[in-house]
């Protein structure tokens, strides 16, 4: 007897997605209505998703079914930027939409929820999968896992998922203790840490740059790079989530996840497969590969700041200790730049720097790639010869790959100028790329957990960190040591100046 | 109307193209235009054709498929005589600083110069990349000169439907499919979305168990729809036996003139898909779901051929099933 869908044409169609229910904690923040609803509303405009699909949200707040549908289409109409309101479609997409009320520290809220999954399947087919999403306090995740594993929930006919959002823990002792927490009720293999960077086309299409070409690859190592430098730059302050951001500050918030996930892509070796763990294994590799810092080393390797008030454009901004909920002689990093040694064949003496900040000049995020200038200067009466080839993927926001490289100017001598070839992403296939969270929580339905982090990569992340996080805290910087809207500290530009380098401007 | 073309002339005005168009860009404080291709597109249409319309669609295309597009209007009967005229087609996406250009080249060409297409397109398409033809002019599938065309090409798009004999026409696709011929069918093209709705209802492992069930395939058509009636057909009744589950299929006409049905029946199993007006409307066991279905444009067809430039073994098999089922079924 065939079980298998004889009418797949793998082709043509859209990937094929299993029923499912997605049970949403916190369905009442703002995650969810900014990001997941209106990614899975668009899933579901772009009939993603298949009909036995059903969403169940959950928080505190008593709310009939109706009136969480009325308030996910406030959310829908206002948060869908890209995508037209289309009534039957929403239609369709809101006769699955569910709530349950309850605190995730009360028992009864997991019985609840175990009867309307039950109800649902019966109604529309789930197949008896279920993707859990923790959008709440990171302080939640630990009961959430414990009471669906209480409840017998987490486990049952179909799959069952649990997608994690950052922060996994604030050290590593913590991250562990997460995990040994989450794993009580379900597998590692269960377990989605999901970091949105790794959703972004551009970070996907790093492995399909690097190891779809043959070209690039056998420059891609110590012999031919000069340095790499990773940018995350935000020109926006904290916006009111100044409570929240001074207890993870910079380098907790961007490089411990997000900036590393990327440096471990930039710079992985090539996986033998693209399968989910294949590329995992490699990309934890590398992470493992990073040399954490002696407290010396912290000292010449990192650079901590924190923004004070500026005028940009004519217009006042407050520095971060300004900012409402901050307390006033706040220690926290606002701006972090490290200078990260990969300890392998490949890597070798080749220094990775990597900054990230709010307030900074601009928005931008970017990975350059500084290839070693030419062994002999011929050309050495033009000044522009000493520019050197840098290969640029930018990630946002507008992504695409530029290589710069010396050109001759036209005209009668020999004078060259560095021009610029750009692969823009969104102009040069002008169809629309998915948000990242379209991406990601398709991938989780699907179970390809190839962009999502597992725990040895988690561990490996905070092992390189929680050196820079010790030895800031107990030399504590004075701070403020940026105005907003510049490029960060002198003492990040001095970090470069001892190897020779200098910040890109992007 | 000039009686020859250079394909030289014809490179020399693309080049000047872009140069004044960067010039334009420059002066106007832009950072220059990007050129954009990922194949040439060559598109053979009748003179008669809404050139407009037609411009409008190859445009459409061009932000997802960057193209050299070389758009072929046959004059018809005449004295020998060619001329062409080159544009660009540029866009500035939505919030970038930076135009985006494709090249697009107007050859009009009387039936007695068709002979001397290929010499004047070969030369004129892009080096490296695909060259797909897209062939919307049925009286030039008939002619000799088509013949030399689509050994040139990579893919060649047809619209069997259109066809003033579809059933001959679909035996001379599957004939060149054999001979290796990379083929798009805008009428197999118009089922995409049919045949993801049906696979949808099988992805469920409840109705996946029932498949070997279905005993019974009924089509139905009206108007214009016999070609995609005789694909689904075909294409279902293949892919139940590739489970070996064999289904007596039943292709009839309708009196609607644009109606297209299908339902799988067996014990305990109904599955029918149905169009009515711009919904899809699937009912499985008497119950009814829809879903947006507009009716697909050419520009929705295109958009899909083009991303598949290698072959559909699925189609490919299904064409061979349908030029079968062409001749015994009267229309």
């Amino acid at each position: 007897m065939p079980i298998e869908n004889p009418f797949q044409d793998p082709l043509r169609f859209e990937r094929r997605v299993p029923e499912c229910a997605v049970v949403i904690f916190g369905a009442n923040g703002d995650l969810t209505k900014r990001k997941l609803l209106p990614a899975l509303y668009r899933l579901a405009y772009d009939r993603r998703l298949s009909a036995g699909f059903a969403v169940v949200g959950i928080s505190r707040t008593p709310m009939s079914d109706e009136a969480f549908r009325e308030k996910m289409l406030e959310a829908v109409k206002q948060f869908s930027e890209d995508t037209d309101f289309d009534e039957s479609v929403w239609a369709g997409f809101a006769a699955g939409l569910h709530y349950v009320a309850g605190d995730i520290g009360d028992a009864a809220l997991y019985q609840n929820l175990a009867t309307k999954l039950e109800q649902i399947e019966s109604e529309r087919h789930t197949g008896g999968n279920v993707l859990f999403y923790l959008s709440t306090q990171p302080s939640q995740y630990a009961r959430a896992a414990q009471g669906l594993g209480a409840a017998g929930v987490s486990k049952g006919k179909g799959w069952r998922r649990l997608v994690v959002e950052k922060p996994f823990g604030h050290d590593l002792a913590s991250a562990r203790e997460l995990s040994d927490r989450l794993h009580e009720s379900f597998d590692e293999s269960e377990v989605y840490r999901i970091d949105h960077y790794l959703g972004k086309e551009t970070v996907q299409n790093i492995l399909a740059f690097r190891f779809g070409n043959g070209i690039f690859e056998p420059l891609w190592n110590r012999r031919y790079v000069n340095h790499v430098q990773i940018t995350g730059a935000e020109s926006i302050g904290v916006e009111g989530r100044g409570a929240y951001y001074q207890e993870a500050g910079a380098l907790d918030d961007m490089i411990q996840n997000h900036l590393l996930q990327v440096m471990a892509t930039i710079a992985m070796e090539p996986s033998a497969t693209f399968r989910a763990n294949s590329v995992r294994d490699e990309r934890s590799k590398l992470l493992r590969s990073i040399r954490p810092m002696t407290p010396d080393e912290v000292r010449v390797n990192t650079v901590p700041g924190q923004y004070g008030p500026a005028s940009i454009g004519g217009k006042d901004v407050p520095g971060f200790r300004q900012e409402s909920g901050v307390d006033p002689k706040s220690q926290t990093n606002t701006y972090a730049a490290v200078t990260l040694s990969v300890d392998n064949w490949r890597w070798a003496g080749v220094p990775f720097y990597i900054r990230t900040g709010k307030r900074l000049a601009k928005r931008v995020t970017e990975i350059s790639i500084q290839f070693n200038e030419a062994p002999l200067h011929i050309f050495d009466h033009d000044g522009a010869a000493n520019t050197p080839n840098l290969l640029i993927v930018r990630i946002q926001p507008e992504e695409g790959i530029s290589l710069k490289f010396l050109s001759k100017r036209p005209g009668s001598g020999m004078m060259l100028r560095p021009v610029s070839m750009d692969f823009n992403y969104g102009s040069s296939f002008g169809e629309r790329s998915p948000s990242a969270y379209e991406t990601l929580l398709l991938d989780a339905i699907v179970g390809d957990a190839t962009l999502y982090t597992r725990q040895d990569m988690v561990e490996a992340s905070w092992s390189v960190v929680e050196p820079i996080q010790n030895y800031w805290r107990e030399n504590p910087t004075e701070f403020p040591n940026y105005p907003a809207g510049t490029w960060g500290p002198a003492a990040a530009d001095a970090m470069l100046a001892r190897r020779g380098h200098v910040w890109r401007k992007p | 109307m000039g009686t020859t073309i250079a394909p030289e002339k014809i490179l020399n005005e693309l080049s000047d193209l872009w140069r004044d168009s960067a010039k334009q860009e420059l002066s106007e404080g832009g950072t220059g235009v990007l050129r954009a291709c990922s194949m040439t597109l060559l598109v053979l249409a009748e003179a008669g054709e809404d050139t407009q319309d037609l411009g409008e669609t190859i445009a459409a295309l061009m932000p997802e498929h960057p193209a050299r597009a070389i758009l072929v209007r046959l004059s018809g009967a005449g004295e020998r005589s060619m001329a062409e005229r080159v544009y660009s087609q540029c866009w500035m996406p939505f919030g970038q600083r930076r135009q985006i250009c494709c090249e697009q080249v107007e050859i009009t060409a009387s039936d007695a110069a068709l002979d001397d297409l290929q010499s004047v397109i070969l030369p004129l398409t892009v080096a490296d990349l695909p060259l797909i033809v897209w062939c919307r002019s049925q009286r030039l599938i008939a002619m000799p000169a088509f013949r030399a065309i689509v050994q040139m090409a990579d893919k060649v798009v047809i619209h069997s439907a259109a066809s003033p004999d579809p059933a001959a026409l679909l035996e001379r696709a599957h004939n060149a499919a054999g001979r290796g011929v990379m083929l798009g069918d805008l009428s197999w093209t118009i089922l995409t979305r049919w045949r993801e709705m049906l696979s949808q209802v099988f992805e469920n492992r409840q109705n996946a168990a029932q498949v070997a069930k279905v005993t019974k395939i009924d089509v139905e058509w009206g108007g214009s729809r016999y070609v995609p009636a005789l694909y689904l057909g075909a294409w279902i009744r293949d892919s139940l036996a590739a489970v070996g589950v064999n289904a007596q299929l039943q292709i009839s006409r309708t009196a609607d003139d644009d109606h297209l049905g299908v339902e799988l029946t067996g014990q305990g199993i109904t599955v029918k898909l149905a169009r009515e007006k711009d919904r899809m409307v699937v009912t499985l066991n008497g119950s009814s779901q829809c879903t947006n279905l507009r009716e697909p444009t050419d520009y929705m067809l295109m958009r899909e051929e083009l991303g598949i430039v290698r072959h559909d073994p699925v189609f490919e098999r299904t064409l061979a099933s349908a030029s079968q089922l062409a001749h015994p079924i009267q229309q």
